[in-house]
């Protein structure tokens, strides 16, 4: 019997939480599902997606090839080091000549015979952007017939580094530009998310968001200078993003709520919150 | 009220629909999001709490419904899987936004969360909000859809994809810890 009046109990005063307003917003809301629909192609039924590369399926995918790609190679330039390790002990030495621009390894060595060289480039190089990360490898001057390379790319504050390809022609960069891609949405809407969701009088707050935005401004551009934007839907949400985070960016702590009313309204404007959920897959893909 | 309405639809009217939609009807496509909207809105409101993000939930859950309705099976019904989209959409949006919320709170604050005296709080409706809010996901889900809304466990259980059981199951875990966090008013309960 106390049971019951509980859960009557229970039931009635629960009615209070969260409760919504009487009527939803429809007119709003379809509105806002029309112009984010409108700003990409048309949708594909079927099981397809407004962004073909980017639907799980395809992207689920590419990140097999590229891993089976990537373990084709491993494996090759394992037989590579291998074969030229032993061809080197019976030739007696090998010369090995380290790039010459950077501090380390600016002087050129010769290495007793059967040593294998380093070949990891730039694993950790903060200051290497999202464009040139599928291509710089290549050019690191190191010359040498065996040893992988690295190379990576920053994802923000955190440093997350994405592998950006194996340097190879043969190698598939796009989908480690997918891979950016998402994380660095990703975590842009986390950015948007704590931004609506901060306190009006944070300014504390806002020093931090706006140090997060310039992180995530220049890997921003960089995206935008990359084949991810290529895509049609993804340039625009790009670009759009790029706006709101100058915006953020110049809040100063003195800034007024007409300011943050500013972007707060071109969020609301260009649906920015909605284009960004939808164009980041659900599941490991979204990087978060 | 739950999904009983809805689910009254026919299967026919569902699948003739889901045939326009595909097809391409605008028409079909916003009598499909009338038919839906306000349930969804509600749902993704009381697991938000937030307008804008009750907006910005609904209006991701059908634009992923009209992109992904030509690989529906009909497994579910529609509004079934509807509602299961609008959930997810819901809670993973949630997740994140308590992660960063978790971040901002200062770390004071976040130290007295849940330790304040109980004379702090007198007001039932605030104790009962933060007890729900307190729960884990998969209990305020199932809570928030069965006692607040008025979903069965049946519903629940196609939405959130668990058996009945489980639904059941965490419906009793709830309510037991909301009874725990109540305890003060149970005065109120059983007289």
């Amino acid at each position: 019997m106390t049971e019951d009046n509980f859960e009557e109990f229970l039931k009635k005063a629960a009615q209070s939480y969260n409760a919504p307003p009487a009527r939803a917003p429809r007119e709003d809301m379809w509105r806002a599902i029309q112009t984010h629909r409108a700003a990409g192609p048309r949708v594909v039924y079927g099981g397809g997606s407004t962004i073909p590369e980017s639907s799980v399926r395809r992207f689920g995918s590419k990140i097999w090839l590229g891993a089976a790609a990537a373990a084709v190679l491993f494996l090759a330039t394992g037989v590579g080091i291998g074969r030229w390790t032993a061809s080197s002990n019976t030739q007696g030495s090998v010369a090995i000549v380290n790039p010459p621009k950077t501090g380390s390894n600016a002087s050129s060595t010769t290495e007793p015979s059967g040593t294998v060289p380093d070949g990891s480039v730039g694993a950790s190089n903060p200051g290497q952007n999202i464009a040139r990360g599928a291509a710089a490898s290549t050019s690191s001057g190191v010359a040498r017939s065996g040893g992988s390379q690295q190379t990576g790319l920053t994802g923000g504050r955190n440093g997350t580094q994405v592998a950006a390809g194996e340097g190879s022609p043969n190698s598939t960069p796009a989908s480690a530009y997918q891979m950016a891609a998402v994380r660095h949405l990703s975590e842009a809407e986390a950015l948007l998310t704590s931004f609506r969701t901060r306190s009006a009088t944070d300014q504390q707050m806002d020093a931090q968001l706006g140090s997060w935005a310039r992180d995530l401004l220049s890997n921003t551009r960089l995206l935008l200078d990359s084949p991810v934007a290529n895509d049609p839907q993804r340039r625009p949400l790009l670009e759009d993003l790029e706006l709101v985070l100058i915006q953020i960016v110049q809040l100063s702590p003195g800034s007024t709520p007409q300011d943050r009313e500013m972007i707060e309204k071109t969020l609301r404007q260009d649906h920015v919150m909605t284009r960004l959920r939808t164009a980041i897959p659900a599941g490991p893909q979204r990087g978060s | 009220m739950g999904l009983v309405a809805y689910e009254s639809r026919s299967s026919v009217n569902d699948i003739q629909l889901i045939a326009r939609v595909v097809a391409g009807d605008a028409a079909a496509e916003r009598e499909l999001y009338e038919t839906y909207v306000d349930r969804i809105y509600r749902l993704t409101f009381r697991l938000a709490g937030d307008d804008e993000l009750a907006r910005d939930f609904t209006q991701a859950t059908f634009i992923r419904a009209f992109e992904k309705i030509g690989s529906f099976r009909g497994e579910s019904s529609l509004s079934t899987w509807i509602h299961s989209i609008g959930v997810s959409v819901s809670l993973n949006g949630l997740r994140k936004t308590k992660r960063l919320r978790t971040r901002e709170a200062p770390m004071e604050e976040g130290l007295t969360v849940g330790a304040l005296p109980v004379e702090a709080e007198p007001d039932l409706k605030e104790r009962l909000a933060r007890a729900i809010d307190s729960l884990s996901d998969k209990y305020r889900t199932v809570f928030v859809m069965h006692d607040v809304e008025g979903y069965t466990h049946e519903e629940i259980s196609g939405t959130l994809n668990i058996p009945v059981g489980t639904s059941k199951s965490h419906l009793f875990q709830a309510r037991s810890k909301l009874r725990v966090a109540l305890a003060d008013f149970a005065p109120e309960w059983v007289s």
